[in-house]
């Protein structure tokens, strides 16, 4: 009987915090400026207002989201979530497209234009939610890491899809900001005390496999999408592949400022300067 | 009073001294020429451990103890930009993390000191941190081992399983267009720095194994030597900027064990095993009576997953098409020897010793891998059943 109580008492408590979500996503074609170089590309924005990465959504299990994704652009786009049966089919230019999500399970999703495979997601049409349970009070970091080949962009505009094994990218990002502007992003940018755990979701929005290496702790495995054995593993170089993501943990144990970056280490580079490329640091306090 | 302050300081400096439970000299250097398989010579960066040593690709590996207190004393000697040692892994603190924005760079002819504790048993790398991207590729880097705190080097950590040999296998790439003048003497300036460039490409010619490609690996006097059912622990590191893909030979048993200085939740069984830049894994294999194992490495562009190279690391079984019963005749090769490593052909039936050349004797034993290569180079004398040869490290 007890235990009846508790499970009813379980759903009264999750309905009452969970909430309904009307959320617009809009494509939008601008550019972005990296390190020397300035791009075409097109992302997801809540805003009307082009943003050089697509947002990250962050949303509570159960909660009853609206969602209607918008085309500003002058190609059509799609829309699709990761691990998420849902179709917003093929959305026209000055077109909309709305569906009902409710995501029950907290986790990390990748959302993606599933159009023009994978090039439209590569031009920065590729976006991360995450899901936390109400109860959930870990202070989150968010690194969507992705990679430009400065060429391809406007080439990809024009309608000419690049041969995927010429790729060679010359930027390399974090949240579409690079070293130095990395650090001044409150999203990505660690920061807490000694003792007090934080997480870090880092999703491979780009094409390149990417190895970021943790200066001063080893942090532990609690999400891998792709690879389940590596589940509880405490590493400090975590190999990220394309569409893959991770939840990573770490409770500091040690006051300081430490590098994290790209063990490829051309991916610190941006526009071929050292180190403007995919490096950050993260800061504990005592 | 003066004389006071003077007894206080080297009380206090004692004091700090008394606490370093092992200290190690590594010097930097810019002026490495690394002869590659087909007979190129390329310019590098790298580290030694003696001013009388030529620096190598990679650098010597460090070996340490659990729970030591440690200083590396790091003596720049490069005529060039200043170079850092970062302890990645090891998780030290910011002040000796040897990243030198965040806490000092090493210039030319000036000594840094990084002070740590040996963290958890395992694998580890070190590496220039100034930079890095030019300073790896030039050749900075190399292994360093943190064995059990009672410093058992035939055991995985403090009460984890034994092994009969290692083996430390370190994958890294070559491109000789960032070893020009140009690439290497970069603009540097640590209070108010400047732009480095780095080249437009990277697209390596050469693949290596702890050093060595193609040929070289394929020479005899660099295989590997272990006994019959050894149980070897491979040590592996990727200081390069490729994936790399362990293809372990069929017919032995691979099981990972740890990664990164920790052991796996669970072991990791599987007859290929993917590292990538920066990470390290101990895998334990368990070797037969065939005469030779391959061990496969495959080098993976992280931009388009394709193999640029295979390759190939050969142990050789002690018995291995040698004659137990035959008399002791006289190969031991190669001399001279760049990495103070030497190989004899045949199997000892007693001891050998060897001498340096004031007379002393620094090593006794039967094994055929004859490994000097924590002596500084010169000349050394091999002794066995009144047969002598001069061995040199050059």
């Amino acid at each position: 009987m007890r235990f009846i109580i508790l499970v009813v008492l379980g759903f009264l408590v999750q309905d009452t915090i969970a909430a309904t979500l009307d959320v617009r996503l809009v494509i939008q074609a601008g550019t972005i400026n990296l390190s020397g170089a300035t791009l075409d590309a097109r992302t997801f924005s809540q805003n009307t207002t082009f943003q050089p990465n697509s947002d990250i959504l962050i949303w509570t299990t159960n909660d009853d989201v609206n969602l209607r994704v918008v085309n500003l652009d002058s190609d059509p786009h799609g829309f699709e979530i990761d691990g998420y049966t849902t179709s917003f089919g093929t959305i026209a230019p000055g077109d909309s497209s709305e569906q009902n999500i409710v995501l029950s399970n907290a986790g990390v999703f990748r959302y993606f234009d599933n159009l023009n495979s994978p090039f439209n997601a590569y031009l920065g049409l590729s976006g991360v939610i995450h899901v936390k349970d109400a109860s959930d009070t870990t202070p989150y970091f968010y690194w969507d890491i992705r990679e430009y080949q400065e060429l391809w962009n406007a080439q990809i505009i024009g309608g000419s899809n690049p041969a995927l094994n010429s790729y060679d990218p010359e930027q390399f990002t974090i949240n579409g900001n690079h070293y130095p502007n990395t650090v001044t992003d409150p999203l990505a940018r660690v920061t807490g005390n000694v003792g007090n755990a934080f997480k870090v979701v880092v999703v491979n929005n780009g094409l390149s496999i990417h190895s970021l290496h943790f200066h001063g702790y080893h942090l532990s495995i609690e999400a891998d999408s792709k690879y389940s054995y590596t589940l509880g593993r405490s590493k400090d170089t975590f190999p990220v592949h394309p569409e893959e993501h991770l939840v990573l943990s770490c409770t500091p144990d040690k006051e300081g400022e430490y590098p994290v970056h790209d063990h490829n280490l051309v991916a610190v580079t941006g526009g071929g300067e050292y180190s403007t490329g995919m490096l950050l640091t993260i800061l504990i306090d005592p | 009073m003066k004389k006071f302050y003077i007894i206080l300081i080297l009380l206090v400096s004692h004091s700090v001294y008394a606490q370093i439970d092992y200290s190690k000299l590594i010097i930097g250097r810019n002026n490495g020429a690394k002869t590659l398989h087909d007979g190129n010579v390329t310019n590098t960066f790298g580290f030694a451990e003696s001013l009388g040593e030529l620096i190598d690709v990679p650098g010597p590996t460090i070996y340490l103890n659990e729970g030591d207190s440690v200083e590396i004393d790091f003596w720049n000697m490069s005529q060039g930009a200043p170079h850092t040692i970062h302890l990645h892994g090891l998780d030290v603190n910011q002040e000796n993390d040897g990243v030198g924005a965040l806490s000092f760079d090493v210039y030319h002819m000036a000594h840094g000191f990084y002070r740590f504790k040996a963290p958890h048993a395992g694998t580890y790398l070190y590496h220039c941190h100034v930079v890095s991207t030019i300073h790896v590729q030039a050749g900075m880097y190399g292994v360093l081992v943190v064995r059990p705190q009672n410093g058992d080097p035939n055991q995985v950590w403090t009460g984890g399983e034994a092994y009969e040999k290692e083996l430390i296998i370190t994958s890294s790439e070559i491109d000789t267009n960032w070893h020009t003048d140009a690439v290497l003497d970069h603009p540097y300036d640590t209070i108010n720095p400047v732009p480095v460039m780095i080249p437009d490409d990277y697209i390596p010619q050469y693949f290596l194994v702890s050093g060595l490609s193609d040929t070289q690996l394929s020479n005899p006097a660099n295989y590997y030597w272990a006994a019959e059912d050894a149980k070897v622990y491979l040590r592996q590191s990727n200081a390069g900027y490729y994936g790399t893909r362990y293809i372990y030979p069929s017919s032995v048993s691979a099981r990972t064990l740890s990664s990164d200085g920790r052991p796996l939740p669970a072991e990791y069984v599987n007859d290929t095993l993917e590292v990538y830049p920066g990470e390290r894994y101990g895998t334990m294999i368990q070797l037969g009576s065939d005469p030779f194992y391959t061990i496969d490495v495959e080098y993976f562009d992280l931009n388009t997953n394709e193999v640029k190279s295979t390759q190939t690391y050969t142990i050789r079984t002690s018995m291995a098409g040698l004659d137990e019963n035959s008399i002791f005749s006289s190969t031991i090769y190669p001399v001279p020897s760049s990495t103070g490593v030497f190989y004899s052909s045949e199997e000892f039936q007693s001891e050998y010793e060897i001498y340096s050349i004031t007379g002393n004797k620094i090593l006794e034993g039967k094994n055929m891998r004859i490994d000097l290569s924590d002596q500084p180079k010169g000349m050394y004398i091999f002794q066995y059943e009144g047969w002598t040869k001069k061995l040199l490290i050059n």
